[in-house]
C-alpha cells in the first residue's frame, strides 16, 4: 500500500518516536556506569562521560577484572542487593502464577456457563481494584499479623495476586469469549469432561491470551511499592521497594540506584521476551466478537 | 582497581560471610580479618568493599581496628544469656550511624549476645509510616524505635523510659553506660518530652555554617559572625560567581519537612518563635516578617532549583559545586569532602552559626517547650518500644549502640553526625581523623560540639507537630514560594490561622 | 463435575445447568472474600470512627468525618487535581497509543525491535520513575530541562516548583510510562483485526482516513474500551509519581486523593479520615465507571 518512499518516512518516525521514549533509559544507563563526580554534569554527559562498573560492583558484591572476568563477592550490608532481586523474582513469579491459575479457571466459568448478575458480578471484581492501596493496605496488616503472613514471601505474592486478580479475569474472559462455544458443545456431546476440554482444547487454544495476561500481572508485581513497603520489614523486599534505600540522609545514591534499576529491568524483560511471541495475538481483548 | 586490592576485598569478604553464616567463631573471624587490618583501614583505602560501600555509607580516613571493649563486650555476653536466640526489629533512617551499626558493628552484637538484630534501613518519610501503623495496631512489630525529634511527643506514649528500664533492672544496666556523658542540650532537645525521656540520644545532625574557603580566599570575604555578614557574603559570590557558583542554597521543597527547617533556622535568628507562651503560632509577628524579609533576599542569591530540592538537593548542590555557602545540616560536611564523588574535596570550612539578628526568644516567651537558637537540630533517639516482646534484648541493643565504644566506632567509619556523648568527641581516634580531604573526616566536629552546646534550636514538642512541620507548615510556606501569595505577611496570617484551627481540633 | 455420559439422551441443556460455575470461581471467591471484601467493611467501619493518638485506640465519632469531607476544601481540591490529572493523561496516552500502535503495526524489518523497546518503559518501577524524572526536570542538574532552556522553551522557572507546570511535570512521567501499555494493548488488537475488509475498501478507493474512522475504529471498540477503563482505575489512584517528585506541592497544586489520604493515614494517624477519603475515592471511581461502562456498552 505504502510507496518505498513512505515507507522509509514510517521507519524513521517510528525509530524518532521510540528514541524519544528510550531516552530517559538511555539516561538511566549512563548514570550507571559513570562515575559518581560525573553524575551531575551539566551540559550533560551523554556520550563521553568515563565508563565504570563501580557502581555494579557495590551493588552487586561482584568485581570485574581487567581481563573481563567477573568474580563474585559473597557479603552484607546495606547495599548488597542480589538477595533482593531473588526476592523480586520469586514475589513476581509466583504472584503471575497464583494470579494466572485462579484467573483462568475463574474466568473460564465466566465466559461459559454464565451465572446470575453475571455482569454485576464482573463489574463487582474490576471494582476491587478501585480501592486506593492505602486502604487495602492497613487491614491487609492486621489480617497478615494474624496469619503469620507479615514480612513473607507468600504473603506478597497472595496481595500481589489479589490485586492483579480482576485485570486477569477482565483479559482473560475477553479471550475465553473468543473461542466459540462450540468446540465446547461438540465435546462435552462426546462425553469429555468440563475439565478435560479445559485443560486440553480451551487452554491450548487461549495460551496466547493467557501469556498476554502473565505478562502485565508480572510487571504489575515487579513494579509495585506500597503493599511492599508496608508488608514487609526485614525478611524481604522487591526492588522498587529497596531502591529507595539509596535515598538517605547525606545524598541519595544516584549511581547505585541506576546500577540497580538497570539490572532489575533485565529479569522483567525476558520474561516478557520468553512470552512475547503469544504476546500479541493474546491481546486481543476479544476484539473479534462484536 | 588495584590487584592486591582485589585479593584482600575477596578474602575479607569470604571470611566474613563464613563468620555470618556461623561457619567461624569470632575469635577467628576477627584474627583474620586482623591480618588485613578489618575496619577502617580497609574501608578508608578502598574504593569498594564487600559489606560497606563508600558515598556516605562507610566512609573513614584512616587505620582502625574494631576492637570492641572487651569489657563491656564480657558483660553483655553474660547480660544476654536469657535473651540468647531472640530476634530484635529496628527501621531507621539512612543515616551515617544506622548505616555503620548495619554494615560493619552489628555482627560484633550479635556473636557476643546471641541476639539477632534485623535492621530496616529507609527514607525518613517511611520511617514514621512504619512506626504509626506498629504503635497504632500495639503489634510490637518493632522492638526499637528511631524516633525523630519532631515526632518525639507524638511516640512518648509508646515506648518505655530508658532512666526507669536503667534503674529498674540493674542486671540489664550496662556499667560504665554513664547516662550523663550525653550532651545534656541534646537529652533535653531530643529525648525529653513532658518529664518522659522518651528514648537514648542516638544522632545529631545539627545546621552549622559551611563554606567555600577558596572562594571566601579570593574574593576577601570573612567568616561570617553575623545574619547581615552571612547575608553579605552570600550577595558578594553571587555578584561575582553567579550563575557558575551561586552565593548559597536551601532546602525549601513544597509540603516537606526540610523546608520548614530552614524556616526555622531564620525564624529564630530574626528574635522570633513558632509558638508564643499562650500556645498561639507568632510565626506572623513582627520578628517573623523580619526573618521572611531576610529569607526573601537570601533565596535571590540561590539556585533556581532550591524550591525543589530537599537536604538531598541542597547537599548536591554544593557537592556540585554551584554552592559558596550553606547554613544547614553539619552531617554533609564529611559527605563533601569525599574525593570520590565530590566537587569540593577539601575546599569546604565550617564555623558555628552567626550570631543572631534579635536576641533570641527564651523558653518562657515560646511555647511547648520550644527552644529557639540558629543552630536548627534534627537528631533522633533509639527508644525501647512498649510493645516489644523482647524488650530486654532490645534495651541491651539501645545501650550498646549508644556506648561510647560503639559510637567511637560509628563516628570513625562513618562521620557523618555528630556523636551524642561529650567523651567520643575528644577521643584519639575521632581526633585523628581531622584532616581534610578524606572521606569521613572528623574536621567539623568541633564545630558540631560547640553549636550544640550555645548555638542548638529545638522545635517545639506537641502531639499536633508532625502534621504541622511536615504538611501545613511547609505547604503553605510552598504556596508563598510558588508565588500564591500577595506578601509574606499574607502567608504568615494564613499558616498562623490553619495552625491555631488544628491546634483547637 | 459428572463425566461420563450414562444415558441416551444427552441433555445438553442439563449438562449446561449442572455443570456448577462455583467450583470454578470457589478460588477468586475465597481470595476476594478474605482480601477485599474485609478490607472494604473495615474501612466503613474505620470512617466512623477516629483514631486517639493518646489513647491509642479507636473512639466511634458518627457521621463526623463524613461531615468534616463534604466541607474539606483540601479535598475537593485534591479531588479536582485528580480528576485533571486522570483526564489529561488518559486523553494524551490514548491518542499518543493509538498513534503510535498505528505507526508500529508493520511487517517490516526493525519494527518488531521497535515494539520490544518500547515495552522497557513498562517494567520500571513507577517510584523509580519518579526519581528519573526528579532528576531530569531539575531546574539546575536536568538534562530535560537544559535542553528544553536551550530550544527557548523553558525559562529559569523550576518545573516542578511553578504551579502552572509542577502537574505537567509530573504527568509526563506518567505518560511516558504508561503510553506504551497502551500501545501493547492496540497493536494486539490492530495485528488481530481480519484482513478482508481492509483489502475491500481498498479496492473501493477509500482514504486512509476512511478506513481508520470506518473501519479500524469500530472494529477495535471494545478494545479501546477496556484499555481505556482499566488505564484510568489506576490513575485515579495514582500516588507515586506525586509522592516522590512534588510531594503534592508546590502548595497543592499537584495535591491527588491518594496521597491526602496516604497522608492522614499514615502521618497523621488519622485512620478514620483516611478510610473515609479512600472511600470517598472508591465511590467516585465507582460511579464513573459505572456511567462509563453504560455508555460503551461493555457487556461482561
Amino acid at each position: 500500500m505504502l510507496s518505498p518512499g513512505q515507507r522509509m518516512l514510517r521507519a524513521l518516525v517510528a525509530w524518532m518516536v521510540v528514541g524519544i521514549f528510550f531516552f530517559p533509559i538511555y539516561y538511566w544507563f549512563t548514570i550507571a556506569f559513570r562515575i559518581d563526580k560525573e553524575i551531575f554534569e551539566i551540559p550533560p554527559l551523554l556520550l563521553d562521560f568515563t565508563f565504570s562498573w563501580q557502581s555494579f560492583e557495590e551493588v552487586f558484591g561482584i568485581t570485574i577484572g581487567a581481563k573481563g572476568g567477573l568474580e563474585v563477592v559473597p557479603g552484607g550490608g546495606n547495599y548488597y542487593m542480589v538477595p533482593r532481586l531473588v526476592d523480586s523474582i520469586i514475589v513476581a513469579v509466583g504472584s503471575t502464577a497464583l494470579a494466572v491459575t485462579v484467573a483462568t479457571l475463574a474466568s473460564y466459568a465466566l465466559s461459559r456457563m454464565r451465572i446470575p448478575g453475571q455482569h454485576h458480578f464482573v463489574f463487582w471484581i474490576l471494582s476491587t481494584r478501585m480501592m486506593p492501596p492505602v486502604a487495602v493496605a492497613i487491614p491487609m496488616f492486621f489480617i497478615y499479623k494474624n496469619f503469620g503472613l507479615l514480612d513473607s514471601h507468600l504473603g506478597i505474592i497472595i496481595v500481589h495476586a489479589l490485586m492483579n486478580l480482576p485485570l486477569a479475569v477482565l483479559l482473560l474472559k475477553s479471550f475465553f469469549d473468543d473461542i466459540p462455544q462450540e468446540i465446547d458443545e461438540a465435546a462435552l456431546i462426546d462425553g469429555a469432561s468440563r475439565f478435560l476440554i479445559f485443560r486440553k482444547i480451551v487452554m491450548p487454544m487461549a495460551i496466547g491470551g493467557i501469556a498476554a495476561t502473565a505478562v502485565l500481572c508480572f510487571i504489575f508485581s515487579w513494579t509495585e511499592f506500597l503493599f511492599v513497603l508496608t508488608l514487609t520489614q526485614t525478611s524481604l523486599k522487591t526492588v522498587p521497594v529497596v531502591s529507595t534505600t539509596f535515598v538517605t540522609s547525606t545524598g541519595t545514591a544516584w549511581g547505585k540506584m541506576a546500577a540497580l534499576g538497570v539490572t532489575a529491568m533485565i529479569p522483567a524483560f525476558i520474561f516478557i521476551l520468553l512470552v512475547q511471541k503469544n504476546l500479541v495475538r493474546g491481546l486481543t481483548l476479544g476484539s473479534l466478537k462484536q | 582497581m588495584k590487584f592486591n586490592h582485589n585479593n584482600r576485598k575477596r578474602y575479607l569478604a569470604s571470611v566474613t560471610d563464613r563468620y555470618v553464616k556461623g561457619q567461624m567463631d569470632r575469635r577467628t573471624f576477627l584474627r583474620s580479618a586482623g591480618k588485613l587490618g578489618l575496619g577502617a583501614g580497609v574501608l578508608g583505602l578502598s574504593a569498594t568493599m564487600p559489606f560497606g560501600g563508600r558515598g556516605g555509607f562507610i566512609n573513614s580516613a584512616q587505620a582502625l581496628e574494631i576492637q570492641p571493649d572487651a569489657d563491656m563486650m564480657a558483660w553483655l555476653k553474660d547480660a544476654a544469656k536469657p535473651f540468647a536466640g531472640q530476634t530484635i526489629k529496628l527501621a531507621t533512617e539512612s543515616t551515617p550511624p544506622s548505616n555503620a551499626i548495619n554494615s560493619a558493628l552489628k555482627p560484633f552484637f550479635e556473636e557476643a549476645t546471641g541476639i539477632k538484630v534485623e535492621i530496616e534501613v529507609l527514607p525518613l518519610e517511611q520511617v514514621l509510616q512504619k512506626l504509626t501503623l506498629d504503635v497504632a495496631s500495639g503489634l510490637g512489630t518493632y522492638d526499637l524505635y528511631y524516633i525523630d525529634q519532631s515526632w518525639m511527643a507524638s511516640f512518648s506514649g509508646d515506648v518505655i523510659d530508658p532512666r526507669e528500664k536503667y534503674e529498674a533492672n540493674s542486671d540489664l544496666a550496662m556499667p560504665n553506660y554513664n547516662m550523663d556523658d550525653f550532651l545534656p542540650a541534646l537529652v533535653d532537645g531530643i529525648s525529653m518530652y513532658d518529664g518522659i525521656m522518651v528514648g537514648v540520644p542516638y544522632d545529631i545532625p545539627i545546621f552549622i555554617t559551611m563554606y567555600r574557603k577558596d572562594i571566601y580566599d579570593e574574593l576577601g570575604l570573612k567568616v561570617p559572625t553575623t545574619m547581615e555578614e552571612y547575608m553579605a557574603n552570600a550577595v558578594a559570590i553571587q555578584e561575582a560567581k553567579a550563575p557558575e557558583i551561586y552565593g548559597t542554597t536551601g532546602q525549601m521543597k513544597s509540603g516537606h519537612y526540610s523546608l520548614e527547617c530552614d524556616w526555622t533556622c531564620w525564624l529564630w535568628a530574626h528574635g522570633g518563635s513558632i509558638f508564643g507562651p499562650d500556645g498561639k503560632f507568632t510565626g506572623n509577628d513582627d520578628a517573623g516578617m523580619a526573618a521572611m524579609e531576610y529569607w526573601i533576599k537570601l533565596k535571590e542569591n540561590m539556585p533556581e532549583g532550591v524550591t525543589t530540592w530537599t537536604w538531598d538537593g541542597q547537599g548536591q548542590s554544593v557537592l556540585q559545586g554551584i554552592a559558596g555557602q550553606a547554613l544547614s545540616w553539619g552531617e554533609f560536611f564529611p559527605w563533601w569532602d569525599g574525593p570520590d564523588d565530590s566537587k569540593v574535596s577539601g575546599l569546604m570550612e565550617a564555623a558555628v552559626p552567626p550570631a543572631p539578628a534579635a536576641p533570641l526568644r527564651t523558653t518562657d516567651q515560646t511555647g511547648y517547650g520550644e527552644i529557639p537558637g540558629v543552630g536548627h537540630q534534627g537528631g533522633s533517639s533509639l527508644a525501647v518500644s512498649k510493645y516489644s516482646k523482647h524488650q530486654d534484648a532490645a534495651w541491651l541493643f539501645a545501650q550498646w549502640a549508644t556506648s561510647f565504644d560503639t559510637q567511637v566506632y560509628i563516628t570513625a567509619l562513618g562521620g557523618g553526625t555528630g556523636p551524642t556523648r561529650e567523651s567520643v568527641y575528644d577521643d584519639p581516634r575521632i581526633k585523628a581523623n581531622a584532616k581534610p580531604g578524606i572521606p569521613g573526616t572528623t574536621r567539623h566536629l568541633d564545630v558540631v560540639r560547640e553549636t550544640i552546646a550555645s548555638h542548638m534550636g529545638s522545635e517545639p514538642d506537641l502531639p499536633e507537630w508532625a502534621e504541622l512541620s511536615n504538611d501545613t507548615i511547609p505547604v503553605e510556606l510552598g504556596r508563598f514560594w510558588a508565588g500564591e501569595y500577595d506578601s509574606p505577611k499574607a502567608a504568615m496570617d494564613s499558616i498562623a490561622k490553619k495552625v491555631d484551627g488544628i491546634l483547637k481540633g | 463435575m459428572t463425566d461420563v455420559p450414562t444415558s441416551v439422551k444427552p441433555p445438553l441443556q442439563r449438562r449446561f445447568i449442572s455443570d456448577s460455575a462455583f467450583p470454578w470461581l470457589f478460588p477468586l471467591l475465597a481470595l476476594l472474600l478474605v482480601f477485599a471484601v474485609y478490607p472494604f467493611f473495615y474501612n466503613i467501619y474505620l470512617s466512623v470512627h477516629e483514631f486517639v493518638p493518646r489513647r491509642r485506640a479507636l473512639e466511634f465519632v458518627g457521621s463526623a468525618n463524613w461531615v468534616k469531607l463534604f466541607s474539606d476544601s483540601r479535598m475537593w481540591g485534591a479531588l479536582a487535581v485528580t480528576l485533571i490529572y486522570t483526564g489529561v493523561c488518559l486523553l494524551i496516552q490514548l491518542v499518543l497509543g493509538m498513534l503510535i500502535a498505528l505507526l508500529l503495526d508493520s511487517d517490516d524489518p526493525g519494527f518488531g525491535f521497535l515494539r520490544g523497546l518500547l515495552t522497557l518503559t513498562l517494567v520500571i518501577p513507577p517510584a523509580v520513575t519518579a526519581m528519573i524524572f526528579l532528576l531530569l526536570e531539575d531546574a539546575n542538574f536536568g538534562v530535560m530541562t537544559y535542553y528544553l532552556q536551550a530550544l527557548g522553551l523553558l525559562g529559569s522557572n523550576p518545573i516542578l516548583a511553578n504551579p502552572s507546570t509542577a502537574l505537567m511535570g509530573v504527568m509526563i512521567a506518567d505518560i511516558w510510562q504508561w503510553t506504551p501499555f497502551m500501545v501493547l494493548i492496540f497493536l494486539a488488537g490492530l495485528r488481530a483485526l481480519p484482513p478482508e475488509p481492509f483489502e475491500s475498501a481498498v479496492i473501493d478507493g477509500a482514504s486512509n482516513w476512511q478506513v481508520f474512522r470506518r473501519l479500524t475504529l469500530p472494529m477495535m471498540s471494545k478494545v479501546i474500551a477496556i484499555a481505556v477503563l482499566i488505564r484510568g482505575i489506576d490513575l485515579f489512584r495514582t500516588f507515586d509519581y506525586v509522592y516522590v517528585m512534588t510531594s503534592g506541592g508546590p502548595g497543592t497544586a499537584t495535591y491527588t486523593l491518594s496521597l491526602y489520604a496516604w497522608q492522614q493515614t499514615f502521618s497523621f494517624i488519622k485512620w478514620g479520615y483516611g478510610a473515609t477519603l479512600s472511600l470517598f475515592s472508591l465511590i467516585v471511581i465507582l460511579v464513573i465507571a459505572h456511567i462509563y461502562v453504560g455508555l460503551t456498552k461493555l457487556k461482561w
